[in-house]
């Protein structure tokens, strides 16, 4: 027989990506094996994102598509993720199956009244309950739609299923969900609803796990990291202890790794934080620290709750206690009523702190968000400029501090063959991209030291100066 | 036990508070107050508030004191607004959905103590004075209210006589006649304030860049953008 095939279309942030890790380890433990090609799929699957419209409209293609051949195979369709209600209530007429990725344990009983046979279930010579049976159970339109009454329950047991890690040097630990900080510009409390804090055990434990595996690169995950524990009104430990925990863990283990966490809000980045990274070398000196804005009235429109003179603070703070992390940020351009000159003060913002890098986004409404009732009154092509100015500031600044490392030698995480033929590609703790030659793929997942040669705008090259390798491993550079 | 509050789940997980009564308070405003069922919130905090059962939802500053057994928002009727006319047509006894406490528009105790507290509202926006009044009745503060006429002076007698401005755009009656910024304008405030501003953004915006300009540093500066 045929083995049964499921593909997965993964839309958006690192927390996505690492929910999709559990997603196939469900799938998987059903008896599918996973395909690039949907045509020869029996399951297929979105995690989508809300947070841009275009991520929505891929997902609406992708379902009419998908539709079109249902009546010439055995095709079973769902998507989970970030949906917000409005496009679940539309996404409920359109998929198979539609869940709250905190319902992922229940995924295979759904596919199972469903009616659809997996590969598992005839293995055990079991069949499926047919559709009529189950649509009682299941939701109004008789489509599979988990109930909500016990998802406190059902996250607990999302956040126990193993992922299935797609690299095997670098994985991310989701450490928290949801979102209570109520951004105007976002979505993400109405998708993820509120913050829920993952027990600090089971965290460190699979942090240890990965460490003992040879991980090297981890990062922990939250919408909101750093407000990690405030949910659990002090029966929890908070995100300095945490750090200081994996910190302990690090150097108890002898092994050389990396742990990022992503995405901090300023109103939580607390000097305890900063003063951890400082402590404990595994604790990697990079810190993402989203700004949005350089003006104080566009961040109170945005519901920031933060001025840009605490930011600046804190900024002060990182460059005191870590003088040698790099600095990114997120930045959005034509919020709604941004004047010229509040975007003067965003550019201007740019140029004092000296970002290594900032994602840099044009806004867009999202229906959900408060800032979706307002008038999206600064043209696109009026975005655009501001978006390209930026661009042109962030390269410029980028490339100073990538200038600044010529000469010098750097710890390099490598992560795979460059796009230039004969070199491999990695990073520093910092996240500064690195290109080097060499045609050894024995390398990747190892670190390694590069003397840095050329700097570019948005990434170094450089020459291998040596290589550290696990001695169960045959290469040995000096 | 995890805690995990989305709006869903409250209701579902038995967390669903009831009406008790609804007070219209203005031909165009009415207080929603409904059962508290232990929630626990700090003074300026908001809640989201929907019909049971909806999707829809919307943030509302708590409008009672905190010490108080029930909750109340203060509603601002809008046309062909989705929330607001069917949480009217509520009658008590009848199901709401409820989450939160959410953000971070409080006065935390070492300013509760050191005084020089104004408080300016746009319409609504009077809402979370209105709970610090009543939460913390030893607070030293004054309060500016603008609005466009006297109808919409919701509930002034919560607030002591002396520290409260009235200023009416439309209407030659209250303490002042103008908008708020006007006042401000023409009566300085001190550059040690601690501004605390509630309302609509365009009055926020224009209340920010007075008082930056009199001198108050931005770090003085509270705000609570109602949309």
């Amino acid at each position: 027989m045929r083995p049964m095939k499921y593909s997965l279309l993964q839309l958006g942030c690192q927390m996505n990506q690492s929910d999709g890790e559990r997603l196939r380890t469900v799938i998987e433990s059903l008896g599918y094996e996973p395909t690039e090609n949907e045509e020869e799929a029996n399951l297929l699957g979105i995690v989508a994102c809300s947070v841009r419209q275009k991520a929505i409209d891929k997902v609406y293609s992708k379902i009419h598509k998908w539709n079109t051949a249902k009546g010439e195979r055995n095709l079973l369709t769902f998507v989970t993720g970030c949906i917000l209600p409005a496009d679940k209530v539309k996404f409920l007429k359109l998929f198979d199956l539609v869940f709250h990725m905190n319902e992922l344990p229940d995924f295979p009983d759904l596919v199972r009244q469903y009616g659809v046979v997996t590969p598992v279930g005839l293995d055990q010579g079991g069949v499926g309950r047919p559709i009529d049976d189950v649509k009682q159970s299941v939701g109004p339109s008789g489509r599979g739609v988990v109930g909500e009454e016990s998802r406190k329950d059902r996250l607990k047991g999302y956040w126990l299923i193993p992922p299935t890690y797609t690299s095997g040097f670098e994985a991310f630990v989701p450490i928290q969900n949801g979102c209570d900080k109520f951004c105007t510009f976002c979505a993400v409390p109405y998708t993820r609803g509120r913050e829920v804090s993952r027990p600090s055990r089971d965290i460190l434990r699979e942090v240890e796990t990965l460490v003992e595996e040879g991980y090297k690169s981890i990062t922990l995950l939250g919408q909101n990291v750093n407000s990690y524990g405030l949910d659990k009104n002090g029966e929890e430990i908070g995100f300095a202890e945490l750090l200081r925990r994996i910190g302990e863990m690090g150097n108890a283990s002898g092994r050389e790794f990396w742990v990022y966490f992503t995405s901090p809000h300023p109103k939580d980045m607390s000097i305890e934080v900063l003063e951890t990274i400082a402590e404990y070398p595994c604790l990697a000196r990079q810190i993402h620290l989203p700004i949005q804005s350089g003006d104080d009235k566009v961040l109170i429109r945005m519901n920031r709750n933060y001025r840009v003179g605490e930011y600046r603070q804190i900024v002060g703070n990182i460059r005191r206690l870590l003088p040698e992390a790099t600095l990114f940020t997120d930045i959005i351009v034509g919020f709604t009523g941004e004047s010229e000159e509040q975007f003067e003060n965003t550019r201007s913002i740019m140029r004092e702190l000296q970002y290594n890098m900032a994602y840099i986004a044009i806004y867009s409404p999202r229906p959900g968000a408060a800032s979706s009732r307002w008038d999206d009154d600064v043209s696109h092509e009026e975005k655009k400029r501001r978006l390209h100015e930026l661009q042109g500031e962030l390269q410029a600044i980028s490339h100073e501090h990538n200038m600044a490392m010529i000469g010098k030698s750097y710890r390099v995480l490598v992560t795979g063959r460059d796009r230039l033929s004969g070199y491999l590609s990695g990073r520093t703790e910092g996240k500064v991209i690195v290109r080097f030659p060499s045609t050894d793929e024995r390398l990747i997942g190892e670190f390694v030291e590069v003397v840095i040669t050329e700097a570019a705008e948005m990434a170094v090259a450089g020459e291998l100066g040596g290589v550290r390798v696990a001695a169960d491993r045959e290469a040995v550079y000096s | 036990m995890e805690t995990l509050r989305t709006s869903q789940q409250t209701y579902v997980k038995g967390l669903t508070h009831h009406v008790q009564h609804l007070r219209q308070i203005s031909p165009t405003a009415y207080v929603l107050r409904v059962d508290r069922k232990g929630l626990s919130f700090d003074p300026g905090q908001y809640i989201n508030v929907g019909p049971h059962g909806s999707i829809a939802m919307r943030e509302y500053s708590v409008y009672s004191g905190a010490e108080e057994d029930f909750l109340e928002i203060l509603v601002k009727e809008v046309d062909g607004g989705v929330v607001s006319g069917a949480l009217k047509r509520l009658a008590p006894g009848d199901p709401v959905a409820l989450e939160g406490p959410f953000g971070f528009f409080v006065i935390e105790p070492a300013q509760r103590e050191k005084g020089k507290l104004l408080f300016i509202a746009s319409g609504t926006g009077i809402s979370p004075f209105h709970c610090f009044a009543k939460s913390y009745p030893e607070l030293d503060y004054r309060v500016l209210h603008g609005v466009r006429t006297s109808a919409e002076l919701y509930d002034r007698e919560v607030f002591d006589r002396s520290r409260f401005v009235s200023c009416l755009s439309r209407e030659e009656k209250g303490d002042y006649h103008g908008r708020v910024t006007d006042y401000l304008r023409e009566h300085p405030v001190d550059p040690e304030s601690l501004c605390y501003l509630c309302g609509n953004c365009d009055m926020i915006y224009e209340a920010f860049d007075i008082l930056r300009s009199q001198g108050v540093p931005s770090e003085h500066l509270f705000a609570e953008v109602y949309f």
